[in-house]
């Protein structure tokens, strides 16, 4: 019983090791359920879900956070999905703000909950080719609130237009940044294009 | 020492695997807080100055506001007010945004009266913004009353017109001030990233009248000066985020940060010649599009307000002084706005007195104002031009008859930097900051008013 009792607490150290609760993080707290099908889907209300996105940090294939304004794991090595730490990424961000479905040929409106862990099917790459039937690719200068400009690497939501020219935009850029609002100059940047969203009620 | 037995060796592996296990299951029961969402995030807002408007030409304010979700998925109800005055003295005047169908540009609107509109000393405003839901509310511009927004009418412009972008034929550099590699030591650069996710390179740069040229390789944590007798580094305390650099006269540096991780607001850092701290400043606003060495110290543009504010005094201060133009001494100020597709308006007034003005357009599409500043009495302004696939800058001298000199420049960027951290003018010359897969440089091109 002794060595038992000595060893457990051994074993309850070695489980704050990264190592041992790399599979059991933040993802363990987060739900699948189905999303709700929504017949509205305007922008502000984009703005809304996006914005509260902000502080919830960076998960590189993620896509599920709560509304604590801190990032719960904010230091997990960039670019390992294995993390299962706090945020989306640049990808599942935009995938859950514009309603989409995990079904590409579906271009209905499918809110998803915060704590509700879903990536999408889409890389920025994908988005920025305009793929699955809710997306389309549109001219840079007439990219309005709540479109995107999308590269190969990244994907951010614009979330106004500001002086200057540039753009503030919303955005999961990376575990350092984690996710909020950025002024940027994506639209005149060519490695990016303007994407958008089909279906917006307002 | 006794030798361990069979059956104190089962109960340590036991008691291993129940501590593990135990281990995880709190350490996931702490890690998502709470499961279903229930924020309550203060009221957030976005809106674009009409800051230079044509004279009869109809103004309508917009604003986003932005409240938590709502589990229903629809826009929060917001309302708001915006007090609005001929000139800059006076009563303000109340008047209730209205609610339109469409937010692509802001849902919530005003038209601002003809009376009030039309007054040759322009007209200025702020907002109180509401959500309905809980009661809360956002002014903008952050200062209110004390600072309100100022939208002038751009009377007796210059018209410039610069036609449509030839891409490709660009200026070559007169001088390659600094050539870095990327590395660590001194005199190279850092650079972090993958080819996944991109590459970030030195993020901003700067210029002093002797022409030492600073760069904030904030990826090794320093400043490295290329001087005549060399190149030095001196170690700065950044997180290591884009952000914007500026040198004050005095040699100290003012380091722009933007949110991160660890700190959720922008911050403005300061640093004496040696690299040790002068003081840390969180910006008053959420976000930050530029920053510049004022008259008395470093400003930043900052959002949702659209204002330059001091950044290194505290919050409630930096509000009560924000001024819709870049300060640029004796109660003068820049304006520089962005509009539609391919136009640009630039004033320098005093108070409410426009100095001197010029309206640019261009057949090809326009991007963001990298650099408009003062030389002398001509303006230095340096702006992206673009097609879906192509982006060269443009940069025009401007006097009170037109363009004096005109040329386009390329864009040559391979490693992210800071937004509008691309170009300083210093004495009569201009200074970009490029990036390629093998290092970091310095250009310098002589404007021709030097000649």
């Amino acid at each position: 019983m002794k060595a038992f009792l000595v060893t457990l607490g051994i074993g309850v150290v070695l489980a704050g090791a990264t190592g041992a609760q790399a599979h059991h993080r933040f993802w363990a707290r987060c739900n699948y359920e189905a999303p709700t099908f929504t017949t509205s889907m305007t922008r502000d209300a984009a703005q809304d879900y996006a914005n509260a996105a902000r502080y919830e940090g960076y998960q590189w294939g993620g896509g599920c956070w709560n509304y604590d304004d801190v990032d719960s794991y904010p230091y997990d090595p960039p670019g390992d999905p294995s993390a299962h730490g706090e945020g989306g990424d640049c990808s599942g961000l935009t995938f859950k703000t514009w309603r989409e479905s995990n079904d590409e040929w579906r271009d209905g409106r499918y809110f998803w909950f915060a704590m509700r862990n879903v990536h999408g099917p889409y890389t920025a790459g994908r988005f920025k080719r305009g793929d699955g039937a809710p997306n389309h690719v549109i001219s840079k200068s007439a990219v309005g609130v709540m479109d995107a400009f999308a590269s190969e690497s990244h994907i951010g939501l614009v979330f106004y237009r500001s002086l200057y020219g540039g753009d503030q935009i919303v955005e999961a850029k990376c575990e350092s940044c984690g996710t909020n609002i950025f002024y940027r100059t994506y639209r005149s940047d060519p490695s990016y294009s303007g994407v958008a969203r089909w279906g917006w009620t307002g | 020492m006794r030798r361990p037995t069979t059956r104190s060796l089962a109960g340590g592996a036991a008691g291993i695997a129940a501590g593990i296990l135990g281990g995880i299951v709190l350490g996931s029961g702490s890690a998502g807080g709470t499961a279903s969402p229930a924020r309550r995030a203060p009221v957030e807002a976005a809106h674009l100055p009409p800051l230079l408007t044509m004279p009869g030409e109809p103004i309508t304010l917009r604003y986003a506001i932005v409240c938590s979700p709502r589990d229903d998925g629809l826009p929060c109800d917001g309302s708001g007010d915006v007090y609005l005055r001929p000139g800059r003295r006076g009563p303000f005047r109340r008047l209730a945004l209205g609610r339109g169908d469409e937010a692509v540009d802001g849902r919530y609107f005003v038209d601002v009266p003809a009376q009030i509109a039309s007054s040759r000393e322009g007209f200025s405003y702020y907002a109180v913004l509401r959500d309905e839901e809980n009661g809360d509310s956002v002014t903008v511009p952050s200062g209110g009353e004390a600072a309100p927004q100022h939208s002038l009418p751009l009377r007796n412009a210059v018209e410039v017109r610069v036609g449509l972008h030839a891409f490709g034929s660009t200026r070559a550099r007169d001088v390659r001030v600094i050539t870095a590699e990327w590395g660590s030591d001194v005199g190279e650069a850092g650079v972090e990233g993958t080819r996944e996710l991109g590459f970030v390179g030195p993020s901003s740069f700067d210029v002093d009248a002797h022409g030492t040229v600073t760069v904030l390789d904030q990826v090794n944590g320093r400043l490295q000066r290329w001087a005549r007798d060399g190149v030095a580094a001196t170690p700065v305390d950044v997180s290591g985020g884009l952000a914007d650099m500026a040198v004050e006269p005095d040699g100290s540096v003012a380091v722009l940060e933007p949110p991160n991780r660890s700190t959720p607001a922008p911050m403005l850092r300061r640093f004496d010649a040696t690299g040790a701290s002068k003081g840390v400043q969180r910006l008053a606003d959420r976000t930050w599009a530029k920053l510049a060495d004022g008259p008395d110290g470093p400003v930043v543009l900052q959002q949702p307000s659209e204002q330059w504010m001091p950044a290194a005094l505290d919050r409630a201060a930096q509000a009560r002084h924000g001024t819709p133009g870049r300060p640029l001494g004796g109660g003068r100020e820049l304006l520089v706005q962005r509009v539609g597709a391919g136009e640009l308006r630039l004033a320098e007034v005093a108070g409410n007195a426009t100095v001197r003005a010029w309206r640019i357009t261009s057949a090809t599409t326009l991007g963001e104002v990298q650099l408009a500043e003062s030389l002398g009495s001509r303006i230095v302004v340096v702006a992206k031009t673009y097609t879906e696939d192509q982006g060269e800058y443009v940069v025009l001298v401007l006097d009170r008859a037109g363009v004096v000199e005109r040329f386009g420049l390329s864009a040559p960027q391979w490693a992210e930097a800071a937004p509008l951290a691309r170009f300083r003018l210093a004495g009569s010359s201009l200074y970009r900051l490029g990036s390629t897969p093998s290092g970091v440089f310095v250009d310098r091109f002589d404007l021709e008013v030097a000649r």
